[in-house]
């Protein structure tokens, strides 16, 4: 994500309100409403409900719903026949007026729910009544790139997992909101940080980082769920053979201008680069537990636009990683993008499912929606492309590369899908992802590494005359080609839902959350939640009924309007 | 017809921008605390070795020196860091800042922001004020800087600093003899011509 970068907007009036913003959020956030004792019903969550919680309809207790990260929900009481009737159950406010991008969890109706500085609040998931609020105690040094997001926690046994700002994963108590361990994951002065929600699996804490927009060097890293304690580390960016196979093409096959002869004595001259080179991994990782496999993207190069500094592919940027779950051991990857020089990296988490192969065989896949504007389906035994949809958003003058006065290509930098998950119908062998539509030039600047300051090397400007727009796409899995596609007046960032009601519900900057007919994308309901619904939705079930909640906070991306909530709704 | 935007306007009208300001808003918060009496004295006692160049309290009274009372703790720190780790450089500070701990930088970075900064004796030449409050609105200084110029976060703080030090500081940039900015100051510096960075010295030193 450089992804993450995706960041925007650019006109001086809008950069002077969006700072002030963030000023004002900075102040808010202390007070807290009085809270009840936790609730009876919360129960410990297992490793065997983690591990059915595809089916299950009553919980919502992986941030993508499974360890597949498929965010398909089982529930079909609300459907394509009666979503028009959804209402407003009840509103939560959080005591934080800043970006929101939690996927919130339930546990046997106890929702947790998280906002930007991290915090953390437990609440009725069928009233909203709050039992707990908990605000970690930052630490004097945070440096993100793109806000001062959370995503979400992972549940287990009793405790919650979050990343922090400042670059620590905490666990927490489930019933009484405190803590129980924190661990230092990185240096935040070197400009890591922690928006992720992690997964939990067989005892451990699996997480990745920020900060490809910072010269890091990332990684995924594994931590012993009762203690803390460092189990593994996967560097995203190898000691050595970062440099690849000096790949002319993209995935797709197109011509990305590298000067591979110039970039080959580059790197006979320094090497030393890598310890630099980022590789961010900023979403939940797919899990595997039959092949006992860890399926994660990998973010940008450092810096994003300055290639000089970085000769060869830049692995394991711009790609799709399998690792082992058990050791952290590498076991495949696939690079859609080498030297990439436009951030147009990987970031949407994976997903785990099965799609034909090319001889029409049934089979397990990989798929990831890239910023590229493709979703790339893979064999997931071995990460070979099994194909690429349709372009999902244009394209257009791929790969120019960036100047010193800016070149125009498309997609912008944030995508075609930025880091917002995207949802599946297993039934329908459809893909839903949200794409956004900016018009960039890329700009190139010579920039020595800054030491922990913002790196890009250069700029991307959106271009104020030409028109942002958003659109969900539904993709055939099986052929690549695009079903339907919804297009929206905003960028999308977000993410999806999908459930067996048929439906698929996807918010918008604009403040409207709506759902679409899962099979033609027709609009079936849509209500205005007055502030950016940029958060993916969850679904769960409480007393024999099904609930949708998104948050709908904003965005600090797409600067879209802020708010403090999560709408949670039910059909009357 | 609107003038041509400069190249630091177009490097600035930019997410760039947005990204920078998002992190250094994050940056600030937590680390705003005010010391107590008693960090204070400790800060002060730390800080004295500072006052020999930087004046009482960081009211330099050498305009080559900057004042560093009332400067953001975050731009103190970093540029701290970057003497320390050598991505800026001064024959005199860089060895002083050589064996500073990161929470010493911090506690620094702290004293002095919490210092109130003296008016300097500067007789401003009126012409090229106006002539530097025009190119500052060109090219979007106070984007980063703020109106006034007061600075945020890592962006510091540059009303009513000794118009030579301005000077120099713009002039290194250009030159790129100063490159610790991440680029953005040194996009900035080279448009510049040495009359508009006369003009900006007058213009910000004024303010």
């Amino acid at each position: 994500m450089a992804s993450h970068i995706r960041k925007v907007l650019a006109v001086a009036f809008a950069l002077g309100v969006g700072f002030a913003a963030s000023v004002t959020a900075q102040e808010t956030g202390t007070a807290t409403t009085t809270a009840a004792p936790m609730s009876s019903d919360l129960i410990p969550v297992s490793q065997a409900m983690l591990d059915g919680a595809a089916a299950d309809a009553k919980n919502w207790i992986h941030p993508n719903g499974s360890y597949d990260n498929a965010r398909f929900h089982a529930g079909n009481q609300i459907n394509t026949a009666n979503v028009a009737k959804l209402k407003p159950a009840f509103v939560f406010q959080t005591a934080v007026l800043e970006s929101m991008e939690t996927a919130p969890i339930v546990v046997n109706g106890v929702m947790f729910l998280t906002t930007s500085f991290n915090h953390v609040y437990a609440i009725n998931a069928a009233t909203g009544e709050e039992y707990w609020h908990y605000k970690q105690k930052l630490g004097p040094i945070v440096t993100v790139c793109c806000g001062n997001n959370n995503r979400g926690v992972a549940v287990s046994e009793g405790k919650l997992f979050m990343g922090t700002i400042d670059a620590k994963l905490v666990a927490l108590d489930a019933k009484t909101g405190k803590l129980l361990w924190e661990a230092q994951i990185a240096d935040p002065n070197l400009g890591y940080s922690e928006t992720m929600a992690p997964a939990y699996v067989d005892g451990k804490v699996i997480i990745g980082t920020n900060g490809g927009e910072y010269g890091i060097r990332g990684f995924v890293k594994a931590y012993d769920a009762n203690d803390g304690k460092l189990l593994w580390t996967f560097y995203t960016i190898p000691d050595k053979g970062q440099e690849g196979v000096w790949a002319v093409n993209d995935a797709t096959g197109r011509d990305m201008h590298r000067d591979i002869a110039k970039e080959k004595a580059d790197l006979g001259k320094d090497s030393s680069f890598w310890q630099r080179l980022g590789g961010g991994v900023w979403m939940t990782p797919a899990i595997d537990k039959k092949t006992r496999t860890v399926f994660f993207v990998v973010g940008n190069p450092s810096p994003d636009l300055y290639g000089a500094v970085r000769p060869g592919d830049n692995l394991y940027t711009d790609s799709i990683v399998a690792i082992d779950l058990d050791k952290g051991t590498y076991k495949w990857h696939f690079q859609y993008v080498s030297h990439d020089v436009w951030d147009l990296d990987a970031v949407s988490p994976p997903i785990l499912t099965q799609a034909k192969d090319k001889s029409g065989k049934m089979v397990d896949v990989v798929i990831h929606g890239g910023k590229t504007g493709h979703i790339y389906v893979h064999e997931r035994e071995t990460g070979k492309l099994i194909r690429f949809s349709e372009a999902m958003i244009p394209q257009e003058n791929m790969w120019v590369l960036p100047t010193k006065d800016g070149a125009r290509m498309l997609p912008g930098a944030n995508g075609g899908v930025e880091w917002s998950p995207m949802a599946i119908n297993p039934k329908l062998h459809l893909a839903y992802a949200a794409n956004l539509h900016q018009p960039m030039t890329y700009h190139v600047e010579e920039v020595p590494y800054p030491g922990g300051k913002l790196w890009l090397g250069g700029a991307f400007k959106t271009i104020p005359s030409e028109e942002q727009w958003g659109r969900l796409v539904a993709v055939n899995m099986d052929t690549g080609k695009v079903a339907w596609g919804a297009k929206t007046p905003q960028p999308l960032i977000g993410g999806v839902l999908a459930t067996a009601g048929n439906l698929v519900f996807n918010g918008e900057a604009n403040g409207w959350f709506k759902a679409f007919d899962a099979a033609t994308g027709k609009e079936l309901w849509k209500y205005n939640c007055g502030a950016g619904v940029n958060a993916p939705a969850v679904s769960y079930m409480v007393g024999g009924k099904q609930y949708i909640a998104v948050a709908a906070g904003g965005n600090n991306q797409i600067d879209a309007k802020r708010g403090n909530s999560v709408f949670v709704f039910a059909l009357p | 017809m609107r003038p041509p935007r400069s190249g630091v306007a177009a490097f600035f009208g930019s997410r760039m921008l947005r990204l920078a300001i998002a992190a250094l808003a994050a940056l600030a918060w937590p680390a705003h605390a005010q010391l107590d009496a008693k960090q204070m004295a400790s800060a002060r006692e730390k800080a004295q070795v500072c006052f020999a160049c930087h004046g009482p309290d960081g009211n330099s009274q050498n305009p080559d020196y900057p004042i560093l009372a009332g400067q953001s703790w975050r731009y103190i720190y970093i540029e701290l860091r970057d003497f320390k780790e050598g991505r800026r450089s001064d024959p005199h500070l860089s060895p002083m800042v050589a064996n500073l701990s990161n929470e010493e930088m911090i506690e620094l970075g702290n004293f002095f922001a919490a210092q109130k900064p003296l008016p300097i004796k500067f007789q401003a030449d009126s012409a090229k004020v106006e002539a530097g409050r025009k190119t500052s609105d060109a090219v979007l200084c106070p984007m980063c800087h703020l109106g006034g110029f007061v600075g945020q976060n890592e962006i510091p703080r540059v009303a009513g600093q000794y118009p030579q030090y301005i000077k120099k500081q713009l002039l290194d940039f250009k030159a790129k003899r100063r490159t610790n900015d991440a680029g953005n100051m040194t996009s900035v510096a080279s448009t510049l011509s040495e009359q508009d960075i006369e003009n900006l010295s007058q213009y910000i030193a004024n303010l």
